[in-house]
């Protein structure tokens, strides 16, 4: 068990405790002591404990384990396993470019002010589609919005194998547009294969990473 | 068994909400590990806390203040 997951746990149990003694003996309370004990049992522990639990969870709910523990999910976490370095994700987690177990959040947030929470709030309709609607074939799972190459560029952006990359500085143009995300690094036709997961039957995987 | 002075119960009554939503927060920590614990969590966890610390609010609120000694 993490260590955080730890300690909330243990403050979880002590505010029970805590909350116990008062429900059981409700008549302390009359005391200064006993007001000062239902304040932090009834009210400032809860919502520390709470905090920090919501805090863990939505950490949480950043890693590749969580979502690719919904089924429709699981080709494209098995994409990342592809064998082919024209797979830009596989690329990307098999070579650490991305961190191996918070490699679907790294691409798919969003780094504008308020992404996170935007990300997040998507991730609540994947939920609610998920088991109450109609969820499509994984392969015909759309972006809500063309991928932005400011996605992209939080990392590559200033990186040698970006900035002086061969085919970048071909054209003087193309980095300008990248940049302005009027060319796109993913539909221009120069890293098209991302997850491709309508064609994983014929692909070949890595073996390791586990 | 629940107290006869009506501030006492309702601090009972925050207590007992309380501890639920406490319970619920660690079985989702120690046993969810996918976006149903998360839901659960937040909604049900989320709204027990708020029921209960808005009752110890209101007790504290609507307790009558002692008349003052002269």
């Amino acid at each position: 068990m993490p260590l955080q997951t730890s300690l909330i746990i243990s403050l979880v149990l002590f505010s029970i405790l805590l909350i116990g003694v008062l429900v059981a003996r409700p008549g302390i309370t009359g005391t200064r002591g006993g007001k000062i004990v239902a304040f932090l049992a009834l009210f400032a522990l809860p919502l520390l404990s709470g905090g920090m639990g919501v805090s863990t969870e939505l950490e949480h709910a950043k890693t590749t384990e969580f979502c690719l523990s919904c089924h429709i999910m699981e080709p494209y976490g098995k994409s990342l396993h592809v064998d082919d370095p024209q797979h830009l994700a596989a690329a990307h987690f098999q070579n650490h470019r991305v961190p191996a177990d918070e490699a679907c959040y790294t691409c798919h947030t969003d780094y504008a002010m308020f992404g996170g929470i935007k990300a997040k709030i998507g991730g609540l309709r994947h939920i609610y589609v998920y088991y109450l609607g109609k969820p499509p074939a994984p392969e015909n799972i759309k972006l809500y919005e063309p991928y932005n190459n400011r996605e992209c560029l939080h990392c590559h952006s200033g990186a040698r194998s970006f900035e002086e990359g061969a085919v970048h500085t071909a054209d003087p143009d193309l980095i300008p547009a990248l940049k302005a995300n009027k060319t796109s690094c993913i539909s221009s036709g120069c890293h098209d294969v991302v997850h491709n997961v309508g064609s994983l039957k014929d692909a070949k995987f890595w073996k390791g990473g586990n | 068994m629940l107290s006869t002075v009506p501030l006492e119960r309702k601090l009972q009554l925050s207590g007992i909400t309380l501890i639920l939503g406490l319970v619920v927060e660690a079985l989702c920590l120690l046993f969810g590990h996918g976006p149903i614990a998360f839901l659960f969590f937040v909604s049900l966890g989320g709204f027990l806390f708020a029921i209960g610390i808005l009752l110890y609010l209101y007790s504290l609120l609507s307790t009558k203040p002692e008349s003052s000694k002269q």
